[in-house]
């Protein structure tokens, strides 16, 4: 299994941070080669799972903070 | 037709300048990465709560003193603000590390249950308390990574310049902590998403998840 996990430019690649050209390199190897393919694919879904564990404050922390800035503002 | 949103540099200038709506604008657009970064370092919703008053308390005093520094992006430093805080307390309280038994409490309800059951609904947020606990499980440094490049939106330049070590260094962090989540998860199967499971290699799948 070791072998369809992503390479390191893969990784950037999935992450939106090679430059334009080696992106191009990167999407010419996924037609090209299947087990890269796979490699991408289990990348993609594993970014899903993880951005489901994406969580949000309470109201009451958002608003204390807003809170804060508005008395800043005017102890400034 | 998509409005067009101001930068996070743009809010800024605007709040700096005593637009107070400026930052409530940044606040919204930032909080939810900086609660699930400091969530899953600290494990208690209470905690996290404090932590996020006290990163944005800090990026407030920063920007309005004039101390902030425009070179890099804006997310990736309130994440590393929240990144240390988190780091401090949980260092503190290493003693007697805080243990949230209750699986179901908000902070992983992010996915609207309006369409599923009950029970589909108990089991996803068991699955996800589980993935959570595999990520806790990780050694520091690629747990560290994974939270920073996944949930604290740095990019891996951005992580290895903060955290002391070369990109391919922290590139190799991030490979071996999926690898590594991989393997537990195939000790430990989690029952509702088998996403990060080993597996046969299957036929190619990009278009399927294109969408």
């Amino acid at each position: 299994m070791i072998k369809t996990l992503p390479n390191e430019n893969l990784l950037r690649y999935v992450y939106n941070e090679l430059p334009v050209e080696e992106q191009h390199e990167v999407e010419q190897a996924l037609v090209h080669d299947p087990e890269l393919a796979t490699a991408c694919a289990d990348l993609l879904l594993a970014q899903r799972t993880l951005n489901a564990l994406a969580s949000k404050p309470s109201a009451r922390s958002v608003e204390a903070i807003l809170q804060y800035s508005r008395n800043f503002m005017r102890s400034a | 037709m998509e409005t067009l949103q101001p930068s996070d540099s743009a809010l800024i200038s605007l709040y700096i300048a005593g637009k107070e709506e400026a930052f409530a604008h940044l606040l919204e657009r930032h909080k939810a990465r900086v609660f699930t970064t400091i969530m899953l370092i600290v494990r208690d919703e209470d905690v996290a709560d404090d932590l996020l008053q006290d990163t944005f308390i800090k990026a407030i005093h920063t920007m309005k003193s004039g101390r902030y520094n425009e070179e890099g992006k804006f997310s990736s430093w309130i994440c590393r603000i929240a990144h240390n805080l988190a780091i401090d307390f949980f260092r503190r309280e290493k003693r007697s590390p805080l243990l949230n038994l209750d699986t179901t409490s908000h902070a992983f309800n992010s996915l609207s249950h309006a369409e599923e059951g009950v029970e589909s609904a108990l089991t996803r947020e068991e699955t996800y308390a589980q993935l959570r606990e595999l990520i806790q499980d990780l050694p520091t440094a690629q747990k560290e990574v994974l939270i920073m490049r996944h949930y604290g939106d740095m990019s891996f330049q951005e992580i290895a310049d903060a955290t002391g070590v070369s990109i391919n260094t922290a590139l190799g962090r991030m490979r071996y902590a999926l690898i590594n989540l991989r393997k537990k998860m195939a000790v430990q199967p989690i029952p509702y998403d088998q996403n990060l499971t080993q597996r046969e290699p299957a036929p190619v799948r990009v278009q399927r998840i294109a969408s």
